[in-house]
């Protein structure tokens, strides 16, 4: 079983492997392999602590959802560092100017959309699987085409890194994205919950219907644990029209 | 039972198609445009909360948009569901619950405010800020597609919420303040494809262009960024525009400065222009006069006629006959104003001479914020009572020679309050006939709001107050019926809508967005 954990031990080594495969390239543009790599070292020595070993946040917010540190530009991110942040519990760093640099290439790192990576696959091909034999328009959507259970994709590549693209494909269940956790309506109705608490719950299901449920209206949902994502993607595609995928995919960004 | 039948229709409701039959029916148990309606009347016929209930409203719940230092937003609601925008941003909600149903978010500068969404079919359309129009899956937030229909590079910005008119997303720009031109333009539904462009500034040679004094119309200004109207029967679009650039100095561009401060009437299929009506010709106060622009019809001097309501930015509130443009009536609507002693037959105003802005500064009333503005007025068409949000305010205005640079935020002066003068907001209830004002509502606070109203068939009008509140009005006599402190400045304007059969007023502050509803349901 692909939950188990032999499974998913199989499966995160083939993501690396993939990972390699495709060329990834994880760091900004205007900063070296190695100034990143610098920047990781530091990262996890100062920053980690608070935003996470691997950026994702903590007890401060995540740096890899990309909007925080897409907006600010590279001197606002070292005065940030630097200074600190007013009104927040972000302490000032006083770090040299180069190492204030390093963790600026590192955390831009964390947010590397897929669009800007070197992507080894044939984007046409992968177009072909995803509309046809691959099945995906079936849940997913890009630009209004496709069904409703999965997340649309229209701008997958801007909005996300390339190994995020990649677990996603091969270890769905390693995170759901909010919105899209499966559940049966009815005993037989596939559908997806957008959101819910014990009173009221939003429901979408597949024909595209939305209920909005009340109290004891909950009753009527069964959640299924995970997502409506194959588990078997990684074992029923090749490593070359994964990589197909994740080029065609890596090329839906905004505008 | 009643909570599983209420599940029940909405889910079997929710495949609806928003179509313009469904505008036209007005605001009821959904609010379907940024004014509620075509007219732009913001009256309800929900009745559930009136003047003997409304005592008992109480929160129901509140959303909480992250990051949002300043929401405009006017929600819509459709099936339960409610749409509302934050600079780049559509969040939709269960309008019964406030619990989020999905967020879109576009990558793009937070240049301005947003003031809300457009449905239609199955689709929801907004402007992010860099004057992109974004077509979105109703139900699911899927991106659909981005038309981007002016350039930020060149200086344009947008705030307005669209309007749809026979499958035409009709959009404007802010930017005027820097020069940028302006411009209603259509754009498809389906495709997102320019249809037609109407230039608020005539181009060199173009009837109209003679009123500039040879200012380069590329940079007169006179931006679109407030939602217009619609009469469908006459098949015309109505849209406000704003103030001639540079500001507060007119030196340069000598006459009238057409079309700014203008209400244009355009032709719904190809954006011709039927007639216009100048409000301030040869602004230097920037009084824009893209306040929202009410559509009754009413008798007028024993005739039954069509007519547009505007309670200007310069003080002035205006009759017009809008099947011709015809001039009717304008009475002042504050006591703050003294740029003019009057409007004259033709419906131009008699100017005060010496009141232009100078290097030394000049006192002017009213204040550049203007005796009302963008923030929605409201109609209540049984009683007849227009209800304009007031600011009695002057400001010392200044001015600047020299010479004008686009795009740099020269404005060619500026203005500045008066600290022994504080303004002082009202809710006023003009007659809408006669323009005499009916009651006043005096409201307490900083005069730093930009708050609107919603009528309702229950005999009330909501209004948002100087000092964060929501409070509720009886329509006829003004009395103030209910109050619920936000503790947050308001920007934008109250809506009314039902969910789960049960009707609720929706207003957001500054950071949230609270709804309310009776406490025995």
């Amino acid at each position: 079983m692909f939950g188990s954990e032999s499974g998913y031990n199989a499966h995160a080594v083939r993501l690396g492997i993939l990972t390699a495969l495709t060329g990834v390239v994880c760091f900004a543009a205007d900063y070296t392999p190695a100034a990143v790599e610098a920047g990781k070292a530091q990262f996890l020595d100062a920053c980690a602590a608070c935003h996470g070993t691997n950026g994702e946040g903590g007890f401060g917010p995540s740096l890899v959802d990309g909007r925080e540190v897409r907006r600010a530009d590279d001197e606002q991110l070292f005065k940030s560092i630097q200074q600190g942040v007013s009104g927040a519990d972000m302490p000032p760093f006083s770090f040299p100017d180069e190492q204030i640099w390093n963790l600026v290439g590192f955390v831009r790192s964390l947010s590397a959309p897929a669009v800007e990576s070197n992507v080894d696959g044939d984007a046409a091909a992968g177009e072909a699987l995803f509309f046809g034999a691959g099945g995906c328009v079936g849940c997913h959507r890009i630009r209004g085409r496709g069904g409703l259970l999965g997340p649309d994709l229209s701008v997958i590549g801007s909005s996300r890194r390339i190994d995020q693209i990649l677990e996603a494909l091969l270890d769905p269940n390693a995170r759901i994205t909010a919105g899209f956790a499966a559940a049966t309506l009815d005993g037989n109705v596939r559908a997806v919950v957008k959101n819910h608490t014990n009173f009221s719950a939003q429901v979408l299901d597949s024909s595209g219907r939305l209920h909005l449920l009340r109290g004891d209206e909950l009753e009527r949902l069964r959640f299924e644990g995970e997502s409506w994502m194959p588990r078997d993607v990684a074992t029923r595609l090749e490593d070359h029209l994964v990589r197909d995928l994740v080029a065609f995919l890596s090329r839906q960004a905004a505008r | 039972m009643r909570l599983l039948l209420c599940a029940l229709v909405l889910s079997a409701a929710a495949i609806g198609q928003i179509d313009e039959a469904a505008i036209l029916e007005g605001a009821g148990d959904d609010w379907l445009t940024y004014s509620g309606d075509y007219a732009s009347l913001r009256h309800s016929s929900l009745d559930q909360i009136n003047r003997e209930n409304v005592g008992s409203l109480v929160t129901k719940w509140v959303y909480h948009v992250p990051g949002a230092r300043r929401l405009e937003t006017t929600p819509l609601v459709y099936d339960g569901v409610m749409y509302l925008t934050n600079t780049n941003e559509l969040h939709a909600l269960d309008a019964g619950t406030g619990r989020r149903i999905w967020t879109y978010v576009a990558e793009a500068p937070r240049r301005a405010q947003n003031r809300g969404a457009a449905l239609w079919g199955d689709a929801v359309f907004f402007l992010a800020a860099d004057c992109h129009l974004v077509k979105l899956d109703r139900l699911t937030g899927a991106l659909i597609w981005t038309r981007e229909f002016a350039s930020y590079e060149e200086g344009y910005y947008t705030s307005l919420a669209p309007l749809i008119v026979k499958g035409q997303v009709l959009v404007g720009t802010a930017g005027g303040g820097t020069g940028q031109r302006g411009f209603v333009a259509a754009l498809s539904t389906d495709t997102g494809e320019e249809l037609w462009r109407f230039w608020t500034v005539p181009a060199e040679g173009e009837p109209g262009s003679e009123t500039w004094g040879g200012f380069p119309s590329k940079w007169g200004g006179a931006p679109t960024w407030t939602t217009g109207s619609y009469d469908p029967e006459l098949n015309l679009i109505y849209w406000p525009t704003g103030n001639p650039w540079p500001d507060f100095y007119g030196g340069r561009r000598r006459g009238d400065n057409l079309y700014s401060n203008s209400v244009l009437a355009l032709d719904a299929d190809t954006g011709e222009m039927k007639w216009y009506f100048q409000f301030t010709p040869h602004d230097t106060h920037d009084w824009d006069a893209n306040e929202q622009l009410v559509l009754v019809d009413r008798e007028y001097n024993g005739e039954m006629r069509k007519l547009m309501l505007h309670a200007d930015r310069n003080g002035f509130y205006y009759l017009l006959d809008r099947e011709t443009g015809e001039y009717l009536q304008a009475t002042r609507f504050v006591e703050r104003l003294d740029w003019a002693t009057g409007i004259d037959e033709s419906g131009r105003p008699i100017e005060v001479p010496g009141l232009e802005p100078t290097p030394a500064g000049v006192k002017v009333c009213p204040s550049v914020r203007g005796a009302t503005n963008w923030m929605s007025p409201s109609i209540n068409p049984e009683i007849g009572l227009l209800y304009v949000v007031t600011l009695e305010m002057c400001d010392i205005y200044t001015g600047s020679a020299k010479e004008p640079v686009p795009s740099s935020g020269f404005r060619g002066g500026g203005s500045q309050q008066i600290p022994s003068e504080p303004g002082q907001f009202y809710l006023r209830a003009l007659d809408s006939l006669s323009g005499e004002i009916r009651w006043e509502y005096k409201m307490t606070g900083p005069a730093t709001m930009w708050a609107g109203t919603v009528s309702t068939a229950g005999g009330l009008v909501f209004t948002g107050d100087d000092d964060g509140a929501l409070v509720a009005l009886d329509a006829r006599t003004g009395e103030a019926l209910w109050h619920f402190s936000m503790g947050n400045t308001l920007y934008a304007s109250p809506m009314t809508f039902t969910a789960d059969g049960k009707q609720y007023v929706t207003i957001a502050t500054a950071n949230d967005v609270f709804t309310f509803g009776l406490f025995s349901d």
